[in-house]
C-alpha cells in the first residue's frame, strides 16, 4: 500500500514540476531553461511577501507570486527570445543563462542557508489505505489532478487554448487563419512560468526554498519530457507515473541510491528505443526518415 | 590666539605623525579560502571577521614590541556547490597566496577532497593554514604525520569523524540505559564522509550490542524519504541516526514528525543547526538532537570565553552562532595572534613551532595541536581539550545535552513516545 499510496503522491509531484515546461515547448517550441529558477524565484517572492510584510496574507502572497512568475515568463519572450526564435540552440544557451543568471543572482541577494521556508496549506496528517500521509501532500494530489484537468480544458474548450493547440500542430496555418504567433508564445511563456510557480508555492512548504532546487527540477523536468515525449501533456503524465513509482519501487526493493540511475537508465533507453518520447508525435516521421 | 592655532597645528602633527607609525606597520594578511554561499562558509567568514576587529579594536598583533593589525582577504571556493571541480578551489588558495599576499590561512577549502589537495598548495608556498569548517576527513592530519617536513604548515582546530563518532557512541551508551534503546536505523548522503560515517556507525553500533536494522544511502537532492522512514517506524527502530549536509534533509524532518516516529532522530545534520532551522520547519524539528563538532557553535557554557563569545557574534552579526565552523574559526585568530606574539615574527617556520607550543584555554575548552599531527586534541573535558557540543531542539532553544561536564540540559523524548 505504501508504494501506491507514495507513488501516486511522488508521480503527480513529477508531472506537476514539468506540465509547464512541456506546455511552453507544446506550443511556442521554446525549451524554456529558466523554469525551475522562476520556480525557486516564486517560492522566494512569496516568501518575502510573507516574512517581510507583517500580516500580509498568504492567499495574497500566492496569487502575487504566481502572477508575477507569469509575468516574468511573458518579458523573458517579449524582450530575449523574440529575437531568437527558431534558432533552437540558441533559445537553449539563452533561457538557460536566464535561469543561472536568475538563480544565482537570488544567492547573490539573500537567498542562503536552509531557513526560507513556506507555511503549509493544512498542517498535520491522516491514513489512507493505512498509510501516513500528510495534508500537504494530499493537496499536491488534488491539486495536481485539477491542473491537468483544467489544462485539459483550457487548451481543447477554450478559444484562447484552441489558438494556442492551433499554432503548436501548424504555425503557418494558424497564422493565416489569424493567429498571432508571437502573441501565443507570450502566451505560453507566461503560462508555463505560473505553472511552475504554482507548483513551487504546493511542493516547497514541504521542504525549504534554496537555489539548488531550482537546477534539480529543471533536470527532473527535462527527464519527464523526454521520456513522455517533448510537446505532449498526456506523454508528460504518464512519464511523471514511470519515473515515480520506478523510485520508489527502486526505493523500496534495490536502494535508495539508485533512484537517480534509474531515471536516467529510464531517458537512455527511451532515446534508443523512441527518441522522440512515448508520445512525441512530431518528429516520428523525422525517426522513420 | 596664534597661540591657540600653533598648538592645534602641534597637536595635529603629534596626533597624525603618532597614528602613522601605527598604521604604517603593514598589516597582517589572513586568506580565507570559503564556501561562502554555504552555511560552513559563511559562518567562518563571520568569526574571522569577528575575532580580527576584535584583535584590532585592542591594537592589533604585537609583533616583536610593533603593532600590526590583521587584514582578511576572502575568496569564494565555491567548493561546496555541486559540480564544481577541486580545481577552483585549489586556484582560489593559490590566488591569495600570490595575489592577495596572504601571510596565513584560516577556514578552508570546506569540502575534503579540496583541502587535501590544497595541502600541497600550501607547503609549496610554505604558508600557514589552520582548517577551521567543513573538512571532517581523518586523512588531513593523518597525511601531516606521515609526512610532516612537507605539510607541518597545514593545522586543523575543529574535529573529524574519527573523533566525532566517538562522541556519538559515548552518546549514545549514556541515553541507551535509561530510555531502553536497542536498535537503530541509519540514513545517510551519498557523499563520501556520510557513507564513511554510517559505515563506521554500523559497525561501532554493532559492536556495542545494537540491533542496526539497515542503513539507507540518499542520494543529494532527496525530497522523499517515506519508504525509510516507514520501514523504520514498521521494523520498531529506537533511533534514527542521520549523517546529511544536503537541504533537503529538513523535509526527513518533517516527514518524521508527521509520522509521529517513536525513533529518535541523532546526527550530524546540517540544516538543523541553523538558529532559525526550528521556526523554518514550524517546529517540526523538535526534539532532533545534532553535533555541530564544537562547543560554541551553539549558546552554551564551556569556558568564560563561550558566553563572552555568543553575546558577541550576537551584537555584531544579529543571531546566535549558527553553526559548525562558527567558534573554530573565530578561535583560529586568535591561536594565530598568540603564536606570532610568541614567536615574535610572521615568518612561517617560527610560527609553526609556536602553534605547536601553544597551550590556551579557548570559547570551547582548551586548545593545545597534536604535535605530531597538527590535529586540536579533542576532550570531553574543557579543562583537557576541545570539546564538542551535540545539542537538542527543546522549545525553540538549541539545548547543549552532550558531553554531561558542560551540558545545559537532558535528552527529552517527544510525547508520542513512551518509555
Amino acid at each position: 500500500m505504501h508504494i501506491l499510496v507514495y507513488g501516486v503522491i511522488n508521480s503527480i509531484t513529477l508531472s506537476l514540476i514539468s506540465l509547464g515546461f512541456a506546455l511552453v515547448y507544446s506550443i511556442s517550441r521554446v525549451p524554456n531553461f529558466a523554469h525551475g529558477a522562476l520556480y525557486i524565484t516564486t517560492g522566494y517572492i512569496v516568501w518575502l511577501f510573507i516574512n517581510k510584510i507583517t500580516g500580509f496574507p498568504y492567499l495574497l502572497a500566492i496569487i502575487l507570486g504566481i502572477s508575477i512568475s507569469g509575468i516574468i515568463g511573458a518579458l523573458i519572450y517579449r524582450l530575449i527570445l523574440i529575437r531568437i526564435r527558431g534558432m533552437e540552440i540558441s533559445e537553449i544557451i539563452a533561457t538557460y543563462a536566464i535561469g543561472v543568471a536568475i538563480l544565482e543572482g537570488l544567492r547573490w541577494g539573500g537567498l542562503r542557508g536552509m531557513t526560507f521556508t513556506l507555511p503549509v496549506f493544512i498542517s498535520g496528517s491522516t491514513e489512507i489505505l493505512g498509510v501516513t500521509v500528510d495534508f500537504q501532500r494530499i493537496v499536491v494530489v488534488v491539486c495536481g489532478a485539477l491542473t491537468f484537468l483544467f489544462l485539459y480544458f483550457f487548451t481543447h474548450h477554450t478559444r484562447v487554448g484552441l489558438a494556442l493547440r492551433g499554432i503548436a500542430q501548424d504555425e503557418r496555418a494558424a497564422m493565416m487563419l489569424g493567429i498571432d504567433s508571437d502573441l501565443t508564445a507570450i502566451l505560453s511563456l507566461a503560462i508555463g512560468s505560473a505553472l511552475a510557480g504554482f507548483a513551487a508555492l504546493l511542493l516547497l512548504p514541504l521542504g525549504n526554498i534554496i537555489v539548488e532546487a531550482g537546477y534539480s527540477v529543471l533536470i527532473f523536468a527535462v527527464a519527464v519530457c523526454v521520456i513522455g515525449g517533448l510537446g505532449s501533456l498526456l506523454g508528460t503524465v504518464i512519464a511523471s507515473f514511470i519515473i515515480g513509482f520506478a523510485q520508489i519501487l527502486t526505493d523500496k526493493y534495490l536502494s535508495t541510491h539508485y533512484q537517480m540511475v534509474v531515471a536516467l537508465l529510464a531517458i537512455i533507453i527511451t532515446l534508443i528505443v523512441k527518441p522522440s518520447g512515448l508520445f512525441g508525435k512530431q518528429k516520428e516521421l523525422e525517426e522513420r526518415v | 590666539m596664534r597661540r591657540l592655532i600653533g598648538s592645534l597645528l602641534i597637536i595635529s602633527f603629534l596626533f597624525f605623525t603618532g597614528s602613522y607609525s601605527y598604521s604604517a606597520e603593514k598589516p597582517i594578511t589572513i586568506g580565507a579560502p570559503l564556501a561562502t554561499a554555504f552555511l560552513y562558509g559563511w559562518v567562518a567568514e563571520r568569526g574571522i571577521k569577528l575575532a580580527v576587529e576584535e584583535i584590532n579594536a585592542k591594537g592589533g598583533v604585537n609583533v616583536a614590541g610593533k603593532k600590526r593589525s590583521f587584514k582578511v582577504e576572502v575568496i569564494d571556493t565555491r567548493d561546496l556547490e555541486p559540480g564544481v571541480p577541486v580545481s577552483e578551489a585549489l586556484l582560489a588558495v593559490e590566488k591569495l597566496i600570490l595575489e592577495k599576499k596572504a601571510d596565513f590561512l584560516i577556514g578552508g577549502p570546506v569540502r575534503s577532497e579540496a583541502a587535501l589537495a590544497a595541502m600541497d598548495i600550501v607547503s609549496k608556498y610554505k604558508k600557514i593554514s589552520i582548517i577551521t569548517t567543513g573538512v571532517l576527513t581523518p586523512l588531513l592530519t593523518q597525511k601531516v604525520v606521515e609526512n610532516y617536513d612537507k605539510y607541518k604548515y597545514t593545522f586543523r582546530n575543529t574535529n573529524h569523524v574519527g573523533n566525532m563518532m566517538k562522541e556519538f557512541i559515548t552518546f549514545l551508551d549514556e541515553i541507551q540505559k535509561p530510555f531502553g534503546f536497542k536498535s537503530a536505523y541509519i540514513m545517510v548522503q551519498d557523499v563520501e564522509h556520510a557513507r564513511r560515517g554510517g559505515e563506521v556507525m554500523k559497525k561501532a553500533l554493532s559492536e556495542k550490542g545494537w540491533e542496526v536494522i539497515d542503513m539507507k544511502i540518499y542520494p543529494t537532492g532527496t525530497t522523499d524519504y517515506s519508504v525509510g522512514l516507514a520501514d523504520a517506524k514498521n521494523k520498531g527502530a529506537d533511533i534514527l541516526f542521520l549523517w546529511m549536509d544536503m537541504p533537503e534533509s529538513a523535509i526527513l524532518l518533517k516527514q518524521w514528525s508527521d509520522l509521529k516516529m517513536k525513533a529518535l532522530p541523532i546526527g550530524f545534520v546540517c540544516a538543523a543547526e541553523q538558529p532559525g532551522f526550528w521556526k523554518a520547519t514550524g517546529g517540526k524539528g523538535e526534539y532532533l538532537i545534532v553535533n555541530v563538532v564544537n562547543g560554541g557553535n551553539a549558546p552554551g557554557n564551556i569556558t568564560p570565553w563561550t558566553i563572552k563569545f555568543v553575546d558577541a557574534y550576537k551584537k555584531r552579526w544579529g543571531l546566535e552562532p549558527e553553526g559548525y565552523g562558527t567558534s573554530s574559526s573565530y578561535m583560529a585568530v586568535y591561536q594565530l595572534k598568540e603564536a606570532i606574539e610568541k614567536a615574535g615574527s610572521i615568518d612561517s617556520e617560527k610560527v609553526v613551532t609556536a602553534l605547536e607550543d601553544l597551550d590556551m584555554v579557548g570559547v570551547y575548552g582548551r586548545m593545545k595541536f597534536d604535535n605530531k599531527s597538527h590535529q586540536i586534541i579533542p576532550s570531553f573535558n574543557p579543562k583537557e581539550g576541545a570539546v564538542t557540543c551535540i545539542f537538542q531542539w527543546q522549545a525553540g532553544n538549541r539545548v547543549q545535552v552532550f558531553p554531561s561536564t558542560v551540558a545545559q540540559g537532558k535528552v527529552m523524548l517527544p510525547p508520542w513516545v513512551k518509555r
